[in-house]
């Protein structure tokens, strides 16, 4: 009996996968082709203006609080140390290369994904997706297309909103507020900060964009009838993206570390 | 299978079949929802499909148009095989077919033309808009809505969105409409209007309609043909006469409105409502 029911779930699982893995190769194709044809890119722009465009004001918000925490938090371990000079760089990286991307995804996926999700899932309950494929048209393209694009032009920008918005909030704190030197502050900054760290944070925002968009997508085409349904797959939606922006961070963190030790080095022989 | 002898003399005559299911089963979770069922779509006809709330009506209208694949057994639409197509070509297959969803499944954000434009933009490409105008103007007073073209759906009223939806399911001028519940929600005078723009619908356009409903005044008026559908499987099919007059003591009690003897009996052993225990008023 324990072992049915141990199998049934493993089955179960095994079919999700098998069902998301298939949703997002069809998300992505139909993507791809909704880049070439130009008769979708009113769907996309308004996509665009609804994903990207409301969530400028919440990213940089998330920024800059991010940057001026992280000047509180490490001006007192700097200045015991008689390096709070260097606070500047040590915030400015912390912010392009890890802290600004991730977090801006987060609150992304909690402001987009619960939206999408909640907006798709309605539709479906209410029979608009089946209306949809009732009049020749494929959902998937017409629905989770427009939105997938959306988010994966669109999430790098938000990451260098919400980065430069975490450089301003950390200069403000460190210089204004804790009377650290300007000059040295920029001068210790620019000297730590490389171009590729700035480049890796705002490309994981392509992978988070994808990962976000196309997990709530499939959350709002697969979500269970009523309002409890709908609840349970937002709840879901938002916890499956923040775990894959997680896991995908620390994937991309192994990939691109292993790129520069491999790459960067022949930098100086250019 | 226990498949009424009438509807066995309507698969067999092939010429004017529009849409055919051939031994179709449906399960879900476990449960089987159509067991075995067949049945033939004539073309230009009105088809009502009866019974009681949960017995597969809408489950079977689904695979009319391959909403939904059957576990087993066949679709057919003009003798080709659809339920084994590929979603791209089941979507060319679709343009033919206009669907009427329960609560109308009108898109929230769209106003009422880009409602009724969604089919056309999506297999058509505009240019003349004057043209689309007068499209959809024509449209909305097919079924008396003319002057709505700016509406949203939340401005309107379940009769309305339910003509709204018609309008949009006709169009792409479909060979067949399907309709889930056409009536349900609707006060009697509105379920009439539907009645008679699904009869003006044939009479104008010559369309093919199958219509899932448990409103037997509906079903009466508009309907060729009428099957009863029970416990997934098909009871009855014939004529409007033909049902009034059918033996099985099921379609008799569906059709009258009557309570079974079964029901009855679990009522009574329920107990009286005096009997019922009831909370004090100022129960906290």
């Amino acid at each position: 009996m324990m072992i049915e029911a141990v199998g049934a779930r493993a089955m179960g699982g095994v079919n999700n996968i098998g069902r998301f893995t298939r949703f997002a190769w069809q998300s992505l194709a139909a993507s791809f082709r909704s880049c070439m044809s130009p008769v979708t890119y009113p769907l996309i722009w308004t996509q665009m203006h609804l994903i990207g465009v409301r969530s400028v004001p919440v990213v940089m918000i998330t920024g800059a609080f991010v940057g001026m925490t992280l000047a509180v938090q490490a001006y007192d371990q700097l200045a015991g140390m008689g390096l709070e000079e260097h606070l500047g760089v040590l915030i400015n990286i912390s912010v392009v290369k890890e802290l600004g991307p991730v977090l801006a995804a987060v609150m992304l996926a909690g402001r987009i994904g619960g939206a999408l999700t909640a907006e798709l899932g309605t539709m479906n309950v209410t029979e608009q997706i089946d209306a949809v494929r009732s009049m020749g048209t494929d959902p998937i393209r017409y629905l989770a297309a427009p939105r997938v694009v959306a988010c994966l032009l669109l999430t790098p920008f938000l990451i260098i909103f919400a980065d430069l918005m975490g450089i301003i909030g950390g200069y403000f704190v460190s210089v204004i507020h804790l009377g650290i030197n300007s000059r040295a502050y920029w001068s210790f900054s620019a000297s730590g900060v490389e171009l590729w760290g700035v480049s890796i944070g705002v490309v994981k925002g392509f992978f988070f964009g994808v990962a976000l968009a196309v997990i709530s997508c499939y959350k709002g085409f697969t979500c269970k009838e009523g309002a409890r349904g709908v609840g349970q797959a937002c709840t879901e939606a938002f916890v499956a993206s923040f775990i894959s922006i997680l896991a995908l961070d620390f994937a991309l963190a192994v990939i691109f570390k292993a790129i520069y030790s491999t790459f960067w080095p022949l930098k100086s022989l250019v | 299978m226990e498949q009424d002898s009438n509807s066995n003399n309507a698969q067999n005559n092939h010429n004017d079949d529009l849409i055919a299911l051939k031994s179709v089963t449906k399960i879900f979770g476990g449960k089987v929802v159509l067991e075995n069922v067949s049945l033939a779509i004539e073309k230009g006809k009105t088809t009502v499909v009866i019974g009681p709330s949960g017995c597969g009506k809408t489950v079977l209208i689904k695979h009319l148009i391959v909403l939904l694949r059957p576990n087993t057994g066949e679709v057919y639409f003009k003798d080709l095989r659809i339920d084994n197509l590929g979603e791209s070509d089941l979507n060319k297959i679709r343009t033919h077919y206009g669907f009427l969803f329960q609560g109308g499944a009108l898109f929230d954000s769209l106003s009422v033309t880009e409602n009724i434009l969604f089919p056309i933009r999506q297999h058509s490409r505009i240019t003349n808009w004057a043209q689309v105008e007068d499209l959809v103007k024509a449209k909305l007073a097919m079924v008396g809505l003319d002057g709505f073209q700016n509406y949203y759906p939340a401005n309107l009223s379940g009769g309305q969105r339910k003509r709204v939806a018609l309008a949009r399911a006709i169009a792409l001028n479909p060979e067949v409409v399907l309709y889930d519940e056409p009536t349900t929600g609707l006060d009697p005078i509105h379920s009439d209007v539907i009645s008679e723009l699904i009869l003006k619908l044939q009479r104008e356009l010559g369309v093919t309609s199958v219509i899932v409903t448990h409103d037997m005044t509906m079903a009466y008026k508009v309907a060729n043909r009428i099957i009863m559908l029970h416990n997934g499987k098909i009871i009855a099919d014939g004529n409007a006469d033909y049902i009034r007059n059918h033996p099985h003591p099921t379609v008799q009690q569906f059709i009258k409105g009557q309570v079974s003897e079964d029901d009855l009996a679990v009522l009574r052993m329920s107990g009286t409502v005096s009997q019922a225990q009831f909370l004090p008023r100022d129960f906290q």
